[in-house]
């Protein structure tokens, strides 16, 4: 790791904290949403530059959409109209302070009393490489299976969130074509 | 100083129009149409992206404030001019960009004093409604302070079952590619359309320009099936631009327009036939427009027991039955736009559907729009709006209510 | 083979996609030019660069609580990710920086317009702004994965997801010829996250220019020049990635990448005016039935060649 290298570490990890710092002192749910974003983008540069590039810059890609899908989210359901209105980004917070000064401490001491190990070997001449083999040969049951999971949790909680169901749109015999929807999509089922 | 002045001039060789038809006013708008085509000053769909207001038609005092209000948001540098008829609108146009070019900053300190705080029972505009509330006491009543000064939004039922906030947000009468004079009140969420009601057209002088050879010939005067034919066509066109504006098809939108120019301007049958043809056939058979536009605005005419709302036979079925009609229409009118025989304005349709003094046809697309509007997506409801395009001169022509 | 080019090419590749941008912004002019009856001649061509000088004289718009910051951020992220995604595509045989991953970054990149046109329709505190830049979510759910399929397929054709690679890769057959599917999937992307034309919706006139509609002078400017310098980023993109980039007869390399790429660009310019606007009510679930499974499909294709290889 050359000097560029550390500055720019350096840089990213300041901007990272400063971010994750701002998403609890702003009061717009949009700013706070962003400012979480910026921070998560910096940790991608960060693992970009620790020599994970593949992981570094696909953290910045899936951050951005979560980010934006969540401000969708947030926005539609607070109970402060559009998010213009202050308001406070913290709750419980003399809990919430107790539980990260002991988190912050655990994570510290283990920082100081882990006995890393030094390094053996090179690494590799590329990760993507290795990160590939090691997701799609040593862990593929565990990927394949992880996988599952997620897309079903995905549809099941579409599913429990849909209040019209297929009898709803295509009637009790479900032989009605086009669906009845609010709005008719563009295949024309 | 000198490299501003260059700049101001340059800018002003294409200046960026912000056209306000006044009602009463329609030749004077297809003389702008036509001339900022011709002279290519893009068209602006908010006063943010223009240099120029552009007024046209006859003053109409029941307007000022929205006007006025329209101006006030318009950035430096800007010019406002206004041309009550068509012969003067290239006088004007010439004179905007002049006090454009010439521009000083003089008297300019106007923009922002209009875009306060007194927006928060924001009127009817063209512009941009604002995101926010716009309850309609304009107060909530708490004492806490509002960003902006602007109320909080009030929640309502969703069509999902949810509880999200209303936006109160205005169509007209200044929007682009809008029936002149029109305005919409509309309670959104999201940007679905949750009520829409129809307000009463400001009310213009004079008989409506689209119907006119049928008023004309109604009262006794001689008007040929031709002049009323080439008229119709126009009208058709007309109507098609912004269809096709609204749908997003600019190339299309300005094929129709310019064929409605070459039909007001009297052009020969044969030189419009091509490009009549041509427009039938690039958009009527456009399978992608005809998917886009399915569904959209559904009426039952009579025929049909259906669910849809019901309403006059000229427009039956979605959106894109009507523009189809329309294109059929304009493909018969340009074949006998030279036909010297007498107009029975009862006998032939006239540009809004059949002619009745007392219930223009205008009036039925009118009342027929809030049922079509509530549901709609936002994106959907111009579409219908456009695929009807009700003309609101013809109701003040004939003296009715909008929902006669 | 591709190699990184010298430390002025940092600058000499924004400069370049500048170029490529208003040479589309002219050829849509005089396509505009010739639709509307005016004289198609070199002025026609050049005026509408006339919003440079604009830009520099106008005022802003005052709205009441806009969130200026996220506003401008968003209006600027869009022309500065376009810029930063041209770094890794090769112009002949020299790039800018040849990551390993350089198919991911353009995709990241491309993404953050995302996030850049909701904060542009947030930002101005209006409605049809707010509704253009929702809009854009809408459209992005709907182009997005089309797209990385697109490019995974290229990816999985060269082994490799440095775009050097898969340029090289396809010295035999252009991906184009037997990834179709991919490459219409990547130029129908490439139209959606520059909102023109077909995909215009977030800036449509039906909702008084979307996001574009509260701004003025220089910001105006920016987000405009950002939807075609995504255009030229997308079609320059296209070349390496299924045109088989600089390779060809006779000419140089370079002289090769800019022949394709103007091609490419000049097809979405035509194919742009040649549409209406596509509403992701009705694209969303063609997209989600249609395309995705076909360009899974199409993914599939060359993992089956590369396997059998």
């Amino acid at each position: 790791m050359d000097t560029t290298d550390t500055v720019l570490l350096t840089v990213l990890g300041v901007l990272a904290l400063a971010g994750g710092v701002l998403v609890f002192v702003l009061d717009s749910m949009a700013r706070v949403t962003f400012a979480l974003l910026v921070s998560l983008a910096c940790s991608g540069g960060v693992v970009t530059l620790l020599g994970l590039p593949y992981l570094g810059v696909v953290t910045v890609l899936m951050m951005v959409m979560e980010m934006v899908i969540m401000a969708v989210f947030m926005i539609a359901y607070m109970m402060n109209p559009a998010g213009l209105m202050p308001m406070s980004m913290l709750h419980n917070t003399r809990g919430a302070l107790a539980v990260s000064a002991v988190l912050f401490a655990a994570l510290t001491t283990g920082i100081f009393a882990v006995p890393w190990p030094g390094r053996e070997g090179r690494p590799p001449r590329d990760s993507t490489v290795q990160l590939g083999t090691a997701l799609m040969e040593g862990q593929m049951l565990t990927m394949v299976v992880l996988g599952l999971v997620l897309l079903s949790t995905m549809v099941g909680a579409t599913v429990l969130a849909t209040q019209r169901g297929r009898y709803d749109r295509f009637g009790d015999d479900l032989d009605r074509r086009p669906a009845r929807d609010p709005v008719g999509g563009g295949v024309g089922r | 100083m000198d490299l501003t002045r260059r700049a101001l001039r340059a800018a002003a060789a294409r200046p960026r129009v912000l056209p306000a038809a006044l009602p009463g006013g329609t030749p004077a708008r297809l003389e702008a149409e036509r001339l900022l085509r011709l002279r290519d000053w893009p068209v602006a769909a908010t006063p943010a992206g223009a240099d120029l207001l552009l007024v046209t038609g006859p003053d109409c005092p029941a307007l000022h404030d929205p006007l006025a209000r329209l101006w006030g948001d318009l950035p430096a540098p800007r010019a406002r001019v206004h041309a009550a008829t068509a012969a003067e609108v290239a006088s004007a146009l010439d004179t905007g960009r002049e006090r454009l070019a010439a521009w000083s900053g003089r008297g300019s300190g106007a923009q922002g004093h209009a875009g306060g705080n007194d927006r928060v029972q924001e009127p009817p505009e063209g512009g941009g409604g604002h995101a926010h509330g716009q309850a309609d006491d304009g107060d909530t009543g708490t004492g806490m302070p509002m960003p902006g000064g602007l109320p909080m939004a009030e929640t309502g039922p969703d069509r999902d079952g949810l509880a999200l906030d209303r936006l109160h947000l205005a169509l007209g009468p200044f929007l682009c590619d809008w029936p002149t004079g029109l305005t919409v009140r509309l309670v959104l969420q999201g940007d679905v359309v949750q009520e829409a009601v129809c307000e009463d057209p400001a009310a213009p002088g004079g008989t409506p320009f689209w119907s006119g050879p049928w008023l004309r010939a109604a009262a006794g005067e001689p008007v040929t099936a031709g002049a009323a034919a080439r008229h119709r066509a126009a009208a058709t066109c007309d109507s098609l631009g912004r269809l096709l504006a609204v749908a997003g098809w600019p190339e299309q939108a300005v094929a129709a327009r310019r064929l409605r120019d070459g039909l007001l301007a009297g052009a020969p049958a044969g030189a419009l036939r091509g490009p009549a043809d041509r427009l039938a056939r690039r958009v009527g058979r456009s399978r992608v427009l005809a998917w886009l536009t399915r569904g959209i605005g559904r009426v039952d005419g009579g025929r049909t027991g259906g669910s849809a709302p019901a309403g006059p036979p000229g427009a039956d079925g979605d959106a894109t039955d009507r523009y189809r009609r329309w294109l059929d229409r304009l493909g018969r009118d340009v074949r006998h736009l030279d036909d010297p025989a007498p107009l029975d304005p009862y006998a032939t349709e006239s540009p809004r559907g059949p002619w009745e003094p007392a219930h223009p046809p205008s009036a039925a697309l009118l009342a027929l729009l809030p049922a079509l509007l509530v549901g709609a997506e936002l994106a959907a409801a111009r579409l219908i709006v456009a695929g009807l395009d009700p003309d609101p001169e013809e109701l003040a022509g004939a003296g009715v209510a909008p929902r006669g | 083979m591709v190699e990184r080019g010298p430390w002025w090419t940092v600058a000499a590749a924004p400069l370049l996609l500048a170029a490529l941008a208003a040479l589309a912004v002219a050829a849509d002019a005089l396509l505009a030019a010739r639709g509307a009856g005016r004289p198609v001649t070199l002025t026609a061509a050049a005026r509408p660069f006339l919003a440079l000088p604009r830009a520099l004289v106008a005022g802003p718009r005052r709205l009441p609580a806009p969130d200026l910051l996220l506003w401008r951020a968003g209006v600027v992220t869009v022309p500065v990710a376009a810029v930063l995604s041209t770094l890794v595509i090769p112009f002949g045989n020299t790039v800018v920086a040849d990551p390993s991953v350089g198919v991911v970054w353009f995709n990241a990149m491309e993404v953050t317009t995302w996030a850049a046109l909701w904060l542009a329709g947030w930002g101005p505190n209006a409605a049809f702004s707010l509704i253009g830049g929702y809009r854009f979510l809408a459209q992005g759910l709907a182009y997005e994965l089309p797209l990385m399929f697109a490019l995974i397929a290229a990816a999985t054709g060269a082994e490799s997801l440095r775009v050097g690679d898969i340029a090289a890769a396809q010295q035999g057959l252009w991906y184009a010829v037997w990834m179709p599917v991919a490459f219409a999937a990547h130029l129908a992307g490439v139209l959606a996250f520059s909102f023109l034309g077909p995909f215009a919706h977030p800036a449509g006139r039906d909702a008084a220019g979307g996001v574009l509609g509260e701004l003025s002078g220089p910001d105006r400017l920016l987000l405009q020049a950002g939807r075609w310098l995504w255009l030229a980023s997308g079609a320059a993109m296209a070349v390496p990635l299924f045109l088989g980039g600089g390779a060809g007869p006779g000419l140089p390399a370079w002289a090769w990448s800019l022949v394709k790429t103007l091609l490419v660009l000049a097809l979405l310019v035509v194919a742009a005016r040649r549409l209406p606007v596509v509403r992701p009510d009705r694209y969303v679930e063609l997209a989600w039935v249609v395309l995705v499974p076909l360009t899974i499909l199409q993914v599939l294709v060359p993992a089956l060649v590369v396997l059998g290889r």
